[in-house]
């Protein structure tokens, strides 16, 4: 069992196993999450790690800056080690960005389509 | 409904001639604002006679949280007007980000529709292996929806086909060919044609948008001519820089014309399309919208043309621009040579119409319903969720808001109604963000004759 602890919900903290995604394990708790598609895809359940580490190989609705930010897909996410995250909109803040305003560097796209500037790219497929 | 005929009318100017819509419906979402509530089908009145003319006078909840909807449609229309045993009583509501299809019963209490059946997301997948519903469009008494992407979000999707009991069939086309992406489609029967046009993956699109995924070819650039019958495409037009994500595409009304347009979003400009004398379809952009400068952005802001409309009459075509915050009208008498009548601002990014009959506008004109006479027009301001949150933060704490044009169907022209805005903003969950509408007796986007 691992700990999970919600930053900005009074640091309140939850025991999960690490076999299902934090989506789930942390909604049977009575956690009330925004979620969407479910399958790591369309970013609804974005929250962000403080700290700690999850695999979320299968998520596909990240690109690299995002993942740089901290973020992890909940709905995929499976927490590896004991974790502090920040849940909901108020952990958006880098989320969204104005994509006119604030380009993307090559190695910042998602990562089927980044270069590869930066080594430590967990979700490089295959 | 008289007793001879099934649902709809017998041609667009019948359609012209019918009642003055007093109901109508759009979906209002939760999904990705902060609010951990269902998104819901709000009906909003629209009598000037009423009392609550101009409010929210019911919202439909869906079951669960999460689904994003966004675009819908009738289980018959004017394409069965000749089948008794027809009628238009459900709503087809999808849910983009559940993959759940809402049939939804609007005629047992048209101002308090309830939830008649769910088609559900996951048994989609595992039979058609589709997610990602966009357009319904119902053929004769069969239903078919575009989807985006496969189980697992990848283009290019392909179509459900329901039967009328909502009962999946399976997928309706027999081919995708080599059709890279999907997203809305229209089609008219006398030509055997049925056009279709480009968004992106569900997995590009979803979470928000990557500028440079367009140039890393994420984003779509082509529209597809298919064979209606052979449920096959059989020829692309590639449009190039001139057609940067293509989004909606609309036929002529007259069931006998070749002519159509298709908006392309990020280029900001109007494809129109029609079949020459030798069966060959041909294409040329008629409307550019050229980008405007703003006083914080080093680059100038592109239009964001997300949908367009065709009048009853055909005369008119009506287009938006989601950043710069405009709504024009173009009549459309010779189809090549569009001609601008009128145009209204409302939000967007250039401050031209930051407030609107008293309401503060957050995002601007993105989808809009016409009504079959051509003369009250319905515009709403969110686009989806993750963008909406890209280009409008602030429509977090706003919501959307609903406002309604008077259009000159004389000589041209668009005017803001003073006396009509729904402020979806101040809906007792908190701020919901409304999007595409229809009415109870047929509209503009929805009517297809054979």
């Amino acid at each position: 069992m691992t700990k999970i602890t919600i930053s900005n919900r009074n640091n309140s903290a939850f025991e999960v196993t690490g076999k299902k995604p934090l989506l789930n394990e942390l909604r049977d708790q009575g956690v009330d999450l925004p979620y969407g598609c479910q399958y790591g895809g369309c970013i609804t359940c974005a929250a962000k790690l403080i700290n700690g580490e999850v695999d979320q190989r299968s998520q596909v609705a990240l690109n690299n800056r995002q993942i740089n930010d901290g973020y992890i897909i909940l709905c995929v996410a499976k927490a590896k080690t004991d974790c502090i995250i920040e849940i909901g909109v108020e952990s958006h803040d880098k989320l969204y960005r104005n994509p006119f305003l604030d380009p993307l560097e090559p190695h910042e796209l998602k990562a089927d389509i980044a270069s590869k500037k930066k080594e430590k790219n967990k979700d490089e497929p295959q | 409904m008289d007793g001879c005929c099934g649902p709809g009318y017998a041609s667009p100017a019948e359609a012209i001639k019918a009642p003055k819509e007093k109901l109508l419906y759009t979906i209002a979402i939760y999904t990705g604002t902060g609010i951990q509530k269902p998104d819901y089908l709000a009906t909003v009145d629209v009598d000037p006679q009423s009392p609550t003319y101009s409010k929210v006078i019911h919202r439909l909840e869906m079951p669960g949280i999460g689904d994003e909807l966004h675009h819908m449609g009738w289980n018959a229309c004017s394409s069965c007007h000749g089948d008794s045993k027809m009628s238009r009583k459900y709503l087809l509501v999808p849910g983009v980000r559940s993959n759940n299809i809402y049939v939804v019963d609007t005629a047992s209490d048209p101002r308090a529709p309830k939830i008649h059946k769910v088609v559900d997301g996951s048994e989609i997948k595992k039979k058609t292996n589709l997610s990602g519903p966009h357009t319904v469009h119902c053929l004769g008494s069969e239903i078919i929806i575009s989807f985006l992407g496969d189980a697992r979000g990848e283009a290019p999707g392909g179509y459900l086909h329901l039967n009328k009991d909502f009962e999946i069939v399976g997928r309706w086309e027999n081919s995708m060919g080599d059709i890279p992406f999907s997203y809305d489609f229209w089609y008219q029967p006398r030509h055997n044609v049925m056009v279709s046009s480009e968004w992106a993956a569900p997995n590009t699109f979803m979470p928000g948008f990557d500028l440079e995924e367009v140039g890393h070819l994420k984003y779509g650039r082509r529209l597809h001519v298919w064979d209606f019958k052979k449920k096959e495409p059989v020829q692309t037009m590639y449009l190039g820089e001139d057609g940067l994500i293509p989004l909606e595409v609309k036929f002529m009304h007259n069931p006998d014309s070749s002519h159509g347009f298709c908006g392309a979003a990020l280029s900001a400009n109007v494809i129109h399309f029609w079949k020459s004398k030798d069966g060959k379809w041909e294409w040329e952009k008629i409307i550019d919208v050229e980008n405007e400068p703003h006083p914080d952005w080093p680059i100038p802001v592109p239009g964001v043309m997300s949908a367009i409309l065709v009048s009853m009459n055909d005369k008119y075509l009506y287009i938006n621009n989601w950043l710069h915050g405009d709504m024009r009208q173009y009549d459309i008498s010779d189809p090549h040579k569009p001609k601008l009548t009128g145009q209204v601002w409302m939000g967007g990014l250039l401050g031209k119409a930051p407030e609107v009959n008293g309401v503060k506008i957050a995002g601007g004109p993105q989808m809009y319903q016409l009504s079959l006479d051509g003369k009250r027009m319905y515009v709403t301001t969110s686009l989806f969720s993750t963008w909406d949150n890209q280009f409008y933060p602030e429509i977090r704490k706003q919501g959307g808001a609903m406002i309604m044009i008077d259009c000159d169907v004389e000589n041209g022209g668009m005017k803001i109604n003073k006396d009509f805005i729904v402020d979806f903003g101040k809906e007792p969950n908190g701020p919901s963000r409304c999007h595409e509408s229809r009415y109870p007796g047929g509209d503009c986007t929805s009517d297809i004759w054979l």
